[in-house]
């Protein structure tokens, strides 16, 4: 803050000081600056404001309204009984609830899937480079490409039950996508596919940030390569982590496509997540008003995790 | 402390803001300004029409037909699929650059008319012009009401579709010395021979619950015609003794092997139309509209689109639900209209696209061109398919099945979907599905349906 304050300075030029008969001049000049600046990032707030904020308010209204969404349409106002009929609604929990195991199980594996690929990748493998592009592609594949191949692949007639049926393990082949429990592990599966090749990339940037010497004073000690990675780099790339964690949280809210494009929220919601629960009230439904207070949900609940999370990040790094 | 100059940003800010949601506000007010209803009769014109059907095939023949009588009249078909078809055409039809012609259908549906009515001209006195006051008595009962709101007729019916039938790939069946199922015992004998021989019996999405609601209501038909239709109006409840015998049906299904392993965990489409259109699987519940797949070029285009090579069409023939119930009441067909023609209240060219919206569904040469499609059953009473002019993959085999099944199509009269609300419509997907699924005993899920049924009251 100091800091900040002292930049602003011009240098030579002594800070005012308040009471003075020049204080009116420098907050009118700080005001022209102020105005000057505004033409510069008035697009940027307009659409801010425009894009963003104003389609948060305008849910959070449509929220209040018994409407089809189609803008010709009459609408009537209904208060507090969408979030009513939301808190009494079982598919909404339990969209919550997959959501919950979702995140923990997904943010899991892939974490420890990122940092072991990160730290092999740091000590001297062969073919390095195209082991970082094969763990990175899956990350900027589209879904909607995937979908298709991830759908024949757990078909009941599908690769995966073919090769188990080869290798004699047809007592473990079944309709993957057909059951709920077998459904969500296919959902998690294909998330965790896509995903680990950027979690394995941020770890492998921060783990390239780690002191060579503290890594050297370590071996010196007589740590091993596990050891060092458990007490020397996890430690070390724990912001990393955190913010893998915010982001993971974040995205298991807003999770759509895998679960509608591979499952459709199915069978029988037992892939429903908020977003596809969204979707399929506001367009297959029509209700839009109850839709927009699931949305206003999310919202919330994307903002207290943030929110909190960020406190007990904060507070582990204090301590 | 804030200088003279702070405030001018935050009114800014706020004046943009005000003016967005104002903006937003009353767009969102509803009853838009109604333009004068349409009358046609114009003669040139380059219209763009939007739908989730025909295929591109058939909508290419469509529009050619027209444009023998209306050569100046441009039509462009943009084909969007089904299920992002109401969240594209929304937005579409507010604005000028959208459709100048759009599919509707009844109630609450894809593109369904209780939604999208507002943003479409009353076709009542253009199609009373060209049909005379009488037109009501001219058209076939599903295309009219179901397709009017508020006294404003939003759309033309092109024609309708039928359920509550099977279709059989008749290679297959023929291959194996077989012939289509009339109770389950038959049933499952069929599914013993095709599957010893590697086929599928009978593939069903059954993660698409539309599909599913068609091969329930066709088991309730079974148990008592007319009993679905009276339960989804709220005159017979859904916990009475007869849903019980046809749920147990619907699971038996199921727990009898018809149903492919993993159904539930497939959609009809794509999953179980490209099975059945590859080859892989014999028997499909569809309904009339893929009698169109009964024609070579068509066929032709299915296979491709399933992801068949260099396609050899086989031929397919219509079967009746198989008398599961053991009562005897076999045969039944429920429809909607397929689609209607409705014409955009923002159109630049509403003569135009009132020409065309007319042409198809009320003038002669165009149901004749909808009927020789095989899509639909012609909303024009008295048009039959020109069977002499349209190429079927194998004409001995297929013709008189597809004859008789085509007359007793434009002879049903109970609903498919035209009965049952959104809310109605939701709670099947969870209890066929979650009966199916062993989520749900038969005792809740009918519960389930009563209960909506009660709030709808």
């Amino acid at each position: 803050m100091s800091t900040t304050a002292a930049a602003r300075q011009t240098p030579g030029r002594s800070a005012p000081v308040p009471g003075r008969a020049d204080d009116g001049a420098v907050t009118r000049r700080r005001g022209v600056r102020q105005a000057s600046g505004l033409p510069w990032i008035l697009p940027a707030v307009v659409l801010v404001i425009g894009l963003v904020y104003f389609s948060i308010g305008y849910t959070g209204y449509v929220s209040t309204l018994d409407w089809n969404g189609f803008i010709l349409s009459p609408s009537e106002p209904v208060g507090g009984a969408n979030y009513t009929e939301m808190v009494g609604d079982p598919v909404f929990w339990r969209s919550l609830w997959h959501t919950a195991y979702f995140f923990v199980i997904t943010f899991t594996v892939q974490t420890v899937l990122g940092f072991v690929f990160a730290a092999l990748m740091h000590s001297k493998l062969r073919f390095g480079t195209l082991f970082k592009v094969v763990v990175f592609v899956p990350t900027v594949l589209a879904p909607a490409i995937m979908a298709p191949v991830f759908r024949q692949i757990f078909d009941a007639d599908g690769q995966l039950n073919r090769l188990l049926d080869a290798v004699g393990l047809d007592a473990v082949s079944r309709p993957w996508l057909a059951d709920a429990t077998t459904a969500m592990g296919v959902v998690m599966v294909v998330t965790v596919w896509q995903w680990t090749g950027l979690t394995f990339i941020l770890f492998f940037a921060a783990m390239s940030q780690v002191d060579p010497e503290v890594m050297e004073a370590a071996r010196i000690d007589g740590a091993g390569n596990i050891r060092a990675l458990r007490s020397i780099v996890w430690p070390m790339v724990r912001g990393t982590t955190a913010a893998l964690a915010l982001l993971g949280l974040i995205g298991a809210l807003k999770t759509f496509d895998v679960p509608y494009l591979v499952t459709k929220g199915g069978p029988n919601h037992g892939t429903e997540f908020l977003g596809t629960y969204i979707y399929q009230v506001m367009v297959a439904e029509k209700h839009f008003g109850y839709a927009a207070a699931i949305s206003v949900a999310l919202l919330v609940l994307a903002i207290t995790g943030g929110v909190l999370m960020s406190i007990r990040n904060r507070r582990a790094e204090r301590s | 402390m804030r200088t003279s100059t702070t405030p001018r940003p935050r009114l800014m800010a706020t004046a943009a803001v005000a003016g967005l949601a104002l903006l937003g506000l009353s767009a969102c007010s509803g009853g838009g300004q109604e333009a004068a209803a349409p009358t046609g009769g114009a003669d040139s014109g380059d219209l763009t029409w939007w739908g989730w059907t025909p295929d591109a095939v058939n909508a290419e023949k469509l529009i050619a037909a027209f444009n023998e009588e209306y050569p100046d009249i441009a039509v462009t078909f943009v084909s969007k699929p089904i299920d992002s078809y109401d969240s594209v055409l929304g937005p579409a039809i507010t604005s000028s650059d959208g459709p100048d012609v759009f599919n509707v259908a009844p109630g609450s549906a894809n593109g369904g008319v209780d939604t999208f009515g507002a943003g479409a001209l009353d076709l009542t006195p253009a199609v009373a012009a060209a049909l005379g006051d009488d037109w009501k008595d001219k058209l076939a009962p599903a295309g009219v009401e179901p397709l009017t709101v508020d006294d404003k007729l939003v759309g033309v019916s092109a024609g309708a579709v039928y359920s509550g039938g099977l279709w059989v790939n008749q290679d297959l069946f023929d291959q194996y010395g077989l012939t289509a199922p009339t109770d389950l015992d038959e049933w499952k004998q069929v599914c013993a021979t095709l599957e010893v021989n590697g086929v599928t019996c009978f593939v069903q999405g059954a993660g698409q619950h539309a599909f599913d609601m068609d091969t329930f209501e066709a088991v309730m038909e079974n148990v008592e015609p007319g009993l679905y239709v009276d339960a989804s109006e709220g005159e017979v409840p859904y916990t009475d003794e007869r849903f019980v015998q046809g749920m147990e049906i619907w699971k038996s299904l199921f727990d009898e092997g018809i149903m492919q392993e993993g159904a539930i965990g497939l959609q009809q489409y794509p999953d179980a139309n490209n099975q059945f259109m590859s080859g892989k699987a014999a028997m499909v519940m569809m309904g009339t509209w893929y009698t169109q797949y009964a024609v070579k070029d068509s066929m032709v285009a299915a296979m491709e689109a399933a992801g068949v090579a260099d396609p050899t069409p086989f031929a397919i023939t219509p079967a009746d639900f198989p008398d599961l119930a053991g009562t005897g009441d076999t045969g039944s067909l429920f429809g909607d209209a397929d689609y209607g023609l409705a014409v955009s209240g923002k159109t630049d060219q509403p003569d135009a696209a009132t020409t065309f919206a007319l042409w198809l569904g009320t003038s002669e040469a165009g149901q004749q061109a909808v009927a020789n499609t095989l899509n639909n059953v012609p909303a024009l009473k008295g048009v039959t398919p020109q069977w002499e002019q349209i190429d079927l993959v194998d004409p001995a085999r297929q013709l008189e099945p597809l004859q008789e099944y085509t007359e007793r199509a434009g002879q049903a009269t109970e609903p498919r979907f035209a009965s049952v609300s959104s809310d109605l419509n939701s709670a099947f997907e969870d209890v066929l599905i979650g009966v199916a699924s062993d989520d749900m005993t038969i005792d809740e899920a009918l519960g389930a349906l009563q209960a909506v049924q009660d709030e709808e009251k």
